[in-house]
């Protein structure tokens, strides 16, 4: 189960079933507190200087460009196929809320589907360990 | 009776990919693909989901596209393929 922590210091935000052992902001060790889901969407937005805007495919590409520069996988260098890739994910945010991977049906179990979310963790795939790409190729190895 | 399904989605290069197979099976052979196409179309998405347990296990546990199922057999493949092994699947 999921739990979100707030930084005492920097008032940073994390979700996730333990806190970091030091922040990533501000670098304080053991700062984390847990609190409500209610209070940390309070300080999410509140601390939130500069709100990033909606991110659109622009946006989106030049985040998994940024996610993928120190990873041994890359985005695929095929620019139709990922432009392709980006309408999907873009419609399907549209559709359903979230970048679900077009090469993948949701289920309609959340606990299930919320794994569909582009990046997905392909690491752990078949398709990764038998081709060096996600199942969509979107990712590709170095 | 034996129907061959080929579920699949708008925006999934795999299925680009392989739709024009289909198209040169349906006409050197005359078997007919029933095409779903599953992100833009719910009844669609919804009858490949009731097949879950059948795609799931050969596709890595997902509802991955494209996917090929013949409905009597429960016979199916999964992702891109060439087309000799599309052939033999839709002729077994």
């Amino acid at each position: 189960m999921k739990r979100y922590w707030r930084c005492f210091v920097c008032n940073d935000i994390h979700v996730g079933s333990r806190p970091p052992e030091v922040c990533p902001t501000c670098r304080v060790r053991n700062a984390y507190v847990e609190v409500t889901a209610a209070e940390a969407g309070i300080i999410a937005q509140t601390t939130t200087a500069s709100p990033p805007p909606d991110m659109g495919p622009e946006a989106f590409r030049a985040a998994i460009e940024a996610f993928a520069a120190p990873n041994v996988f890359r985005v695929s260098p095929d620019e139709d196929r990922v432009q392709l890739l980006l309408e999907g994910i873009f419609a399907n945010e549209r559709k359903r809320g979230l970048k679900y991977c077009p090469c993948r049906l949701t289920t309609k179990d959340p606990a299930e589907d919320v794994k569909l979310v582009c990046p997905c963790n392909f690491l752990a795939h078949d398709t990764w360990l038998e081709s060096g790409a996600c199942w969509c190729g979107l990712f590709v190895r170095r | 009776m034996k129907k061959l399904l080929l579920f699949y989605a708008r925006e999934c290069p795999h299925c680009r990919r392989m739709l024009p197979l289909v198209d040169r099976l349906e006409t050197e052979t005359g078997v007919v693909l029933e095409r779903l196409e599953v992100w833009h179309d719910e009844a669609n998405a919804d009858l490949m989901r009731s097949y879950r347990s059948v795609i799931g296990p050969k596709c890595g546990g997902q509802l991955r596209t494209p996917t090929f199922l013949n409905t009597e057999t429960n016979d199916l493949l999964c992702g891109e393929v060439d087309y000799e092994t599309l052939k033999a699947w839709a002729l077994r």
